[in-house]
């Protein structure tokens, strides 16, 4: 993927993009006085460069907490700050790429329209707005769909849409509430291919999402809330894997009787699979390790849960 | 950094108030003026006067100044609530851009918009009086737009039902003015802080008859008007987009 040139690129290179919240919450009242607590003293510092992901159960705050760090809601307490500066001051300044949990664009509007619209307000000037709409356009493969009315694409569409909306200026910071919604197989792994492209040095992203394998892939952090809280900060790498009871499914293609002789407590599941539960990393390739060299041959290696599902389903409880 | 191109996108405001509202504007008024004088005309045959002395005059002013009302109720019509409702904030204003800049120009192309339905209205109806004055007429449409319109636009900041509201809040106060206004006690004081709607006929009369009105009822209308402006940007920069 080519590189979009920035708009404003050489002034940007001296300024710390860094997200941080600070002892942040969120309670809405209702009329009759009733309070609910959306979020509740949230710590996070997100650096430079860094990909991070949030995740939770449906209602855990996740989309309060990006509304607070564009500045489209008030902290009850404590403050989000962009840059070093308040998150809505920031957003004003300097703009933020930014794709919805619900894409929200005038139905009326056609695709093509809808873009060169956003572009404008984004601060690109008449003369680039073409390329720069041609080219997220091409990016998210809407060419065929340019012309469309909003209300006439369909879900998968629309999801690209609104990613092309948050692309079309190189932006220092991307906030994607549920970015693969509704998107097919094909566009889901070019979204995370997209993603990978877009990682830079200096780039922030923020991604929440509900789908763990995908914040695995491409999270560095992820920070997992439940009911308004942070209640994990996880490094979704796996020399951070935790050394607790790991299981994996190992299959083989060949040598299925020497599977005991590496692990003794393997669990034929049938079709030359079996489930293996280790201790460490290490553990488990010394056993593989010994399992080729007596002979047998290894198919795949796949853990029942990543890094990340164990950890969440620790902090959010296995209810969730 | 990088600004937000809001000038330019004033080009894009004003096409969506062309498509979703000034064709509506010009079709009702044309209708209403049309419906309510065509028939008047043709009865009168060679007795119609188009001019200040023919006895629909009265009525001229009356419709004239309906439409105008009208018209600034269809502009105001969710000019902020419905981006708030339906989410459309989220994407405008994660770009580089100012609400509070983005809707006082919005309010300010709307009513460029507002003018520019009238002046078609206006020339319209000087077919048929050729003594009706699109300056006037512009005057006033101007006036009651900012006293209205300010109010309208202070409530579609506050609320959902902005247009359901301030039809509410034009048409109480005027009722309430009626009823408690001549009284002379502490509820006529009160109903002075409502909005001004009882100087609108006198004003509307003389303005879009002669073009000038008591001065001091203009700057009240108007100032009435700018004072809830300034109350919505207010309650815009320091309240929260998100309807949550």
């Amino acid at each position: 993927m080519d590189r979009l040139p920035a708009a404003g690129d050489d002034n940007r290179a001296t300024t710390a993009f860094v997200i941080e919240f600070k002892n942040v919450g969120k309670t809405y009242k209702s009329l009759l006085g009733n309070s609910v607590k959306a979020v509740e003293e949230f710590s996070l510092v997100v650096g430079e460069g860094e990909i991070l992901g949030i995740a939770g159960p449906n209602g855990a705050g996740k989309t309060t907490l990006i509304a607070m760090m564009l500045g489209y809601l008030r902290p009850t307490t404590g403050t989000v700050e962009i840059g070093g500066l308040p998150a809505r001051h920031y957003v004003e300044r300097s703009g933020i790429g930014y794709l919805s949990e619900l894409i929200a664009i005038n139905p009326k509007w056609r695709a093509q329209t809808a873009l060169v619209r956003y572009a404008t307000l984004a601060g690109i000037s008449d003369a680039e707005i073409p390329r720069r709409v041609d080219y997220v356009v091409d990016l998210l493969g809407l060419t065929e769909h340019r012309d469309k009315k909003v209300k006439a694409l369909s879900k998968g569409n629309l999801q690209r849409l609104g990613l092309a909306q948050a692309l079309l200026r190189d932006e220092q910071i991307l906030v994607l509430d549920e970015p693969t919604h509704g998107l097919d197989p094909v566009w889901t792994q070019r979204f995370r291919d997209i993603v990978d492209e877009l990682r830079r040095p200096q780039r922030t992203m923020v991604i929440a999402s509900h789908n763990l394998d995908e914040l695995q892939r491409l999270a560095d952090r992820v920070a997992i809330i439940d009911r308004g809280r942070l209640q994990r900060l996880v490094s979704t790498g796996y020399e951070h894997a935790a050394p607790a009871a790991t299981r994996f499914r190992v299959t083989l293609a060949s040598g299925y009787d020497l599977i005991r002789a590496a692990f003794p407590q393997a669990e034929d599941v049938g079709r030359g699979e079996y489930d293996v539960t280790v201790h460490s990393i290490q553990e488990l390739n010394a056993a593989l390790a010994d399992l080729i060299a007596k002979g047998a041959l290894v198919a795949s290696v796949v853990p029942e849960r990543s890094v990340l599902e164990q950890q969440f389903r620790e902090a959010v409880g296995e209810s969730q | 950094m990088n600004r937000g191109r809001l000038a330019r996108y004033s080009l894009w405001q004003f096409r969506d108030f062309v498509m979703d509202r000034g064709i509506g504007i010009v079709i009702i008024g044309f209708l209403w003026g049309y419906v309510m004088f065509e028939p008047i005309r043709r009865a009168m045959g060679g007795q119609w006067i188009g001019d200040q002395t023919s006895p629909v005059w009265g009525l001229v002013l009356q419709v004239a100044s309906a439409v105008a009302s009208l018209s600034v109720l269809i502009a105001m019509n969710g000019l902020i609530s419905i981006d708030r409702k339906n989410g459309y904030y989220r994407f405008l204003f994660s770009k580089p851009v100012n609400p509070v800049a983005y809707y006082a120009q919005l309010f300010v192309v709307y009513g460029v918009g507002v003018l520019a339905a009238m002046v078609v209205l206006a020339s319209l109806a000087r077919i048929i009086f050729p003594i009706f004055s699109i300056v006037n007429f512009l005057i006033y449409s101007a006036v009651i737009y900012v006293a209205m319109g300010g109010i309208g636009f202070f409530l579609s900041v506050a609320t959902r039902y902005d247009w359901l509201t301030l039809a509410a809040v034009w048409l109480g106060s005027r009722v309430l003015r009626g009823v408690y206004g001549p009284k002379g006690d502490w509820r006529s004081k009160v109903v002075e802080l409502l909005p001004p709607v009882h100087k609108l006929d006198q004003v509307a009369n003389s303005l879009i008859a002669t073009g000038r009105a008591d001065a001091g009822d203009v700057v009240w209308l108007i100032g009435y008007g700018a004072l809830f402006f300034a109350l919505g940007l207010f309650i815009l920069r320091r309240g929260s987009l998100a309807d949550q």
